[in-house]
């Protein structure tokens, strides 16, 4: 099954128990107002934790109704963040979000050794664009957290976001892997991080998914492309999966997928014990939304 | 082989350098007599004399050019090459160093421009079901990526000769799986890759694959790897020399192989072989180089 438009996301949470969504910081009204969203839409059962007061005047004033949702009173930001992720790791919460504090402070706190929210894993980010010029929903990772990630870092990042498509009814999503050019030239790192990655997925060292790279962006989403090229490619024209080379290239095709393609998005951070919905303070209420949706289906 | 090269019906002249052993003279007299070569012998003309008495050959069969020492014929021999008198060079009683830097010499030598030199051979094994080419078993000892690519493209060129029109090339490691504890599988990887994308072409390419996977069809189905190999390798491509060499002398010596081989990277066929090698194996590459001329 793939997943035509974010829309869809719903369907795989329909029907299934409400996830438990904690809100840290959550004096914030694009977040409030996604979160309270997804509970009219039975999507979550949220748990806001911050100050109060702030919490109750921002729903006031946009005539949220939270009859019926838990606040936890906590007004130092930093120590809200750390109650939240306290938690998810004392499985009390499903799903960690970020409200009105940096991401930097969140993710110090998901590190904790002692009481954070660390499987081993690294942690990446992943999203899902819908954008009308492609047939499908296309994801894209890591536009946000590893910067220049290395070849062990690339696999991590793989794994991270085949085993979340695979949860979201991928069971064999094509994985592309995105270079400057469809051909191997040693000068460029990526293309043979690529071809190393294609190996191992052939080896069956990277499982669940179908690799293949390096692909150009355009022989990587249009199969047209790829013919005129030459390529033979079971992944080519066809990709659900983009792994970029690097954060400059992932979130610059992030950003002109939103502002030129007027794409919709949703994304998550993969890799800790549950996913944490960590957009940005600038995002719409909408991506804000449907990150909370994509964060539901992914933790079931 | 032999049939391919007598089937083209060309006598190639050979140029051979300190040609003074009775395995060479022996090996020449053969392929002058099934009339696939004229051969020049480069040396101390009494010596060939001597050679030719001891195996009672009739030494007008032979063109001999006066040379006092082993480089001095080396040099004779490539030259000959390079303005025409010959289309091949070969190594007599010459030291394989010698010889090589008369070959390599940049204003005289026969090397094509950046060329790189490597060294392929064809096995003929008993217990396996074609000929199967190796490379590169006796002159880069360590290839990095750029020279195993060569490498696969000279074996794959000489394959093709052969009439083996996509061959099989098995990129040999201990194991199918991709290491970074083994630095050769990752230039596999990426020349696999390079092969699928057609920057090396003519060829189906695997690897790493260990030798059971690479040449036995039984262990791909046990193993139950993948591989478009599949134990029907045409062309093993070592990661090193320290690997390549044992492999084929362990055919010559304990499974009864046969071995023809070339340097590749010259303008024209030059035959390199170690000096105890048989009468037999020396026919063979002579006939080798005949085909690759």
């Amino acid at each position: 099954m793939v997943l035509k438009n974010l829309n869809d996301l719903k369907r795989i949470v329909e029907g299934g128990p409400r996830k438990k969504l904690v809100l840290a910081a959550a004096q914030d009204q694009h977040s409030l107002g996604a979160v309270i969203r997804a509970y009219k839409a039975n999507i979550i059962d949220p748990i806001l934790i911050g100050d109060k007061e702030g919490i109750q005047n921002i729903c006031e004033a946009n005539n949220y109704d939270i009859t019926g949702i838990r606040i936890v009173h906590e007004p130092n930001t930093d120590m809200s963040v750390e109650l939240a992720v306290r938690m998810v790791s004392s499985k009390q919460a499903d799903i960690l979000m970020k409200g009105k504090i940096g991401s930097s402070v969140l993710l110090k706190c998901v590190l904790n050794k002692e009481w954070g929210l660390r499987t081993g894993n690294l942690l990446s980010h992943f999203a899902l664009f819908e954008v009308e010029t492609y047939h499908k929903v296309i994801a894209v990772t890591d536009v946000a957290m590893n910067i220049a990630p290395n070849l062990q870092e690339k696999i991590a990042i793989v794994n991270n976001a085949v085993g979340c498509l695979n949860k979201l009814g991928y069971t064999m999503p094509k994985v592309a892997v995105l270079g400057a050019v469809e051909m191997v030239n040693e000068n460029m790192e990526a293309t043979l991080h690529a071809a190393l990655l294609s190996k191992m997925n052939q080896r069956d060292q990277i499982k669940n998914c179908i690799i293949d790279g390096p692909l150009a962006f355009d022989n990587a989403v249009s199969l047209e492309s790829a013919q005129h090229k030459g390529i033979k490619s079971e992944v080519a024209g066809d990709t659900d999966l983009l792994l970029m080379p690097d954060i400059e290239v992932g979130n610059v095709l992030y950003k002109s997928l939103v502002f030129f393609a007027k794409a919709k998005v949703a994304s998550i951070i993969l890799g800790a014990m549950v996913p944490i919905v960590l957009t940005s303070r600038s995002d719409s209420e909408q991506a804000k939304f449907d990150s909370i949706l994509l964060s539901a289906a992914a933790s079931r | 082989m032999e049939e391919q090269v007598l089937a083209l019906k060309k006598k190639h002249r050979i140029a051979v350098a300190w040609a003074q052993d009775t395995n060479t003279i022996g090996a020449l007299y053969k392929a002058v007599n099934k009339g696939i070569i004229e051969a020049i012998l480069i040396g101390d003309p009494d010596r060939f004399l001597l050679a030719c008495k001891a195996l009672d050959i009739d030494d007008k069969l032979f063109t001999i050019t006066e040379s006092a020492t082993e480089t001095k014929a080396s040099s004779e021999a490539v030259r000959q090459a390079r303005n025409g008198e010959a289309d091949i060079v070969m190594k007599g009683l010459v030291g394989t160093e010698k010889f090589l830097k008369a070959v390599m010499d940049k204003e005289n030598g026969l090397m094509l421009p950046n060329a790189v030199l490597s060294y392929v051979a064809a096995i003929e094994i008993p217990h396996y079901h074609k000929l199967l080419f190796i490379t590169d078993p006796a002159v880069i000892p360590f290839p990095d990526l750029d020279q195993k690519i060569v490498m696969a493209e000279y074996a794959i060129e000489m394959a093709r000769r052969f009439g083996i029109e996509k061959p099989k090339i098995a990129l040999i490691g201990a194991s199918e799986k991709m290491s970074r504890h083994f630095p050769n599988s990752v230039d596999y990887a990426v020349m696999c890759k390079m092969a699928g994308r057609g920057q090396i072409k003519n060829c189906i390419m695997d690897g790493p694959l260990d030798l059971f996977l690479a040449c036995d069809k039984k262990s791909n189905e046990i193993k139950g790897v993948e591989t478009s190999v599949n134990g029907d390798a045409d062309i093993l491509l070592f990661p090193s020399l320290e690997s390549s060499n044992p492999f084929y002398k362990g055919l010559m010596l304990f499974a009864d192989g046969v071995l023809a081989g070339l340097i590749r990277g010259t303008e024209k066929p030059v035959i390199v072989m170690s000096r105890s090698e048989s009468e037999m194996s020396k026919y063979y590459c002579i006939v080798l180089s005949c085909l690759m001329a």
